[in-house]
């Protein structure tokens, strides 16, 4: 419990005196470094450019050895994010059977921005954005600007 | 962009202290205590090499040890991962208890040797002595109290334990609160309350703890006039200076300086400016005159070409663009001249092969045909001895009498000319054949 404190929070210094560009972090409760708040901007050249979206990153008691947990906490239209108020999102470094204990926050956090600029289609939980994405591009691409327009800004 | 926040740095200390009971009457024979110190929570000089830091805590090895596939983890971090799944945390290999090793030797070297923040005293040690340094020599460290072999269980800093116990519990003299013995002389310095002193200066009570704010507000507090940098010198007590600043000489001309100070500093910026500005300009001219003749003359010059390169990399004036872009043109036309030299060269290395690659193999076969001509020559010459030597036989009374006076004689005569119509022959043959 105390090893998994003391890694968690020489990541958070490590990524707060280092912010990536786009990704701006803070605690939800000063005296827990368990619950991470994650502001990321929408990457440019990608629809979801210039909305701003929040996620809650949740450490568990045994990280690294477990992955952390990503939810959306702003609603997205992606295929790999489900549109509802949980927004789980699916992606390949955080499965359990993917993660290693050596990989690190900042490198799920990198990988959740490059989700946003490339979509998975074929590891969708959002089956309707999916669809889109593959059958219809522009279509998507206009979707998802108009839902990052109303509910990321 | 959060700055990590103090909560987060560990408040507790990074050891643990061993106080083991004292059972009183038996004089031990110093006051160590014993510290057990937690190597991840210690501050590590600089950034360490990556190599020596366990991928799963993110610290500097602590006991390190080696996996059945290489990999180096702390031994708790792998024990760790291993009760999670038997899998190496780096390839994913499977893994199992059993194959670890402890580390080579080398490694505990170099994590030894890695520099730390002792946690008391703040020096430089090297990480593997900080138990030991706690132990024996840290002063900031804390050892028995000297008390205990009466039974005292507290601890005291070592440059504290020269002197007796202190630890009992005494009236403050002026806040009549208890303090321990040993802290008195820091609660009636900085913390006490009560304990008022007369001000040297003002003869104004004020509390012990809040002299230095005072000394801000004292009347009498002496102190330098406002436009003593610009040559006043009047020094007197706070109260007497505002009736100073209403007859100071340098009531106007302070605050004239002041913005005359400000001026100059910034002439001083703009002087600097400039002069850089000028030695790109001097050094640009001066490249421009050589270039001119070397034009005519001389072939470039590489110093020249240098400082144009110089010069072009710097911040540009509008007001000679044109030296600029005649600059830029030459850099231009003297990289192009380079790519095509370099190109030429290249191109030479290339022909010069291919044309080696390709008369190697005529060579070659320019040698083979000449040996095959060669034995087909002798085939011949061979053939035509051997039908000479019968003719010969045939005809050897052919010769007449002549031959008999002299054989050998006339034998010699016929051969000679034959051998040389030989070589001519063979000619014949060849293109024949």
């Amino acid at each position: 419990m105390a090893s998994s404190q003391k890694r968690i929070t020489k990541e958070y210094a490590e990524v707060t005196a280092n912010p990536p560009a786009g990704i701006h972090v803070s605690l939800v409760d000063e005296s827990n470094v368990h619950n991470w708040n994650v502001i990321l901007d929408g990457p440019e050249g990608s629809p979801y450019a210039g909305g701003k979206f929040t996620l809650l990153l949740v450490l568990p008691s045994d990280y690294p050895f477990k992955p952390p947990k990503i939810n959306f906490k702003t609603r997205i239209w992606h295929p790999n994010v489900t549109f509802d108020e949980h927004g789980s999102m699916c992606i390949g470094i955080l499965k359990p059977e993917a993660w290693k204990p050596s990989s690190k926050i900042l490198s799920v956090l990198t990988a959740t921005q490059n989700l946003l600029v490339e979509p998975v289609p074929d590891d969708a939980v959002e089956s309707s954005a999916a669809e889109k994405f593959k059958n219809d591009r522009p279509a998507f691409d206009k979707e998802a600007r108009e839902y990052t327009k109303k509910y990321a800004k | 962009m959060d700055r990590p926040h103090t909560h987060l740095s560990d408040p507790s200390p990074p050891f643990q202290i061993h106080l083991p009971p004292v059972s009183p009457g038996t004089a031990l024979p110093n006051l160590n205590l014993k510290h057990s110190v937690d190597s991840r929570a210690l501050t590590y000089d600089g950034t360490v090499d990556e190599n020596l830091v366990c991928p799963i805590c993110r610290c500097p090895f602590v006991n390190p040890v080696l996996t059945g596939c290489d990999h180096v983890f702390c031994r708790s971090c792998i024990l760790g991962s291993l009760s999670h799944r038997s899998l190496c945390p780096i390839d994913r290999l499977p893994l199992s208890d059993d194959t670890i090793t402890k580390a080579p030797k080398m490694v505990f070297n170099q994590l030894d040797s890695l520099s730390v923040e002792c946690p008391c005293c703040k020096a430089r040690i090297s990480r593997s002595t900080v138990e030991n340094h706690l132990e024996k020599y840290c002063l900031d460290a804390f050892v028995r109290c000297p008390g205990y072999i009466e039974g005292c269980p507290q601890m005291v800093k070592r440059v504290d334990s020269e002197r007796e116990c202190l630890h009992f519990l005494v009236d403050c003299p002026d806040c009549s609160e208890e303090v321990e013995q040993i802290e008195m002389k820091d609660h009636r310095e900085n913390h006490c309350t009560e304990r008022l002193m007369q001000c040297e200066r003002c003869d104004l009570e004020i509390m012990r703890c809040e002299e230095k704010q005072h000394e801000e507000s004292c009347p009498e507090f002496i102190r330098i006039c406002k436009w003593a940098e610009y040559g006043c010198q009047y020094k007197a007590v706070s109260r007497k200076h505002i009736l100073h600043l209403e007859s100071c000489q340098f009531k106007l001309i302070g605050p004239l300086a002041a913005s005359l100070k400000g001026e100059i500093s910034q002439l001083e910026d703009k002087v600097l400016d400039l002069k850089v500005q000028n030695e790109l300009q001097s050094r640009r001219i001066k490249f421009l005159e050589t270039g001119s003749r070397t034009s005519s003359d001389r072939p470039m010059d590489l110093t020249d070409l240098s400082l144009a390169n110089l010069s072009v990399s710097g911040p540009t004036d509008p007001s000679d663009s044109g030296n600029d872009y005649l600059l830029s043109l030459l850099e231009a036309q003297q990289t192009r001249i380079n790519q095509l030299t370099a190109e030429l060269s290249d191109f030479q290395g290339k022909n010069t092969m291919m044309l080696f690659n390709e008369t190697l193999p005529i060579k070659n076969e320019l040698a083979e045909l000449r040996s095959t001509q060669q034995v087909t020559c002798m085939h011949v010459r061979w053939l035509l001895r051997l039908r000479l030597q019968e003719n010969q036989r045939r005809f050897g009374v052919g010769p007449g009498p002549g031959s008999s006076s002299g054989p050998d004689g006339g034998g010699f005569g016929n051969d000679l000319p034959l051998s040389r119509r030989l070589s001519d022959s063979t000619r014949d043959v060849t293109t024949k054949l």
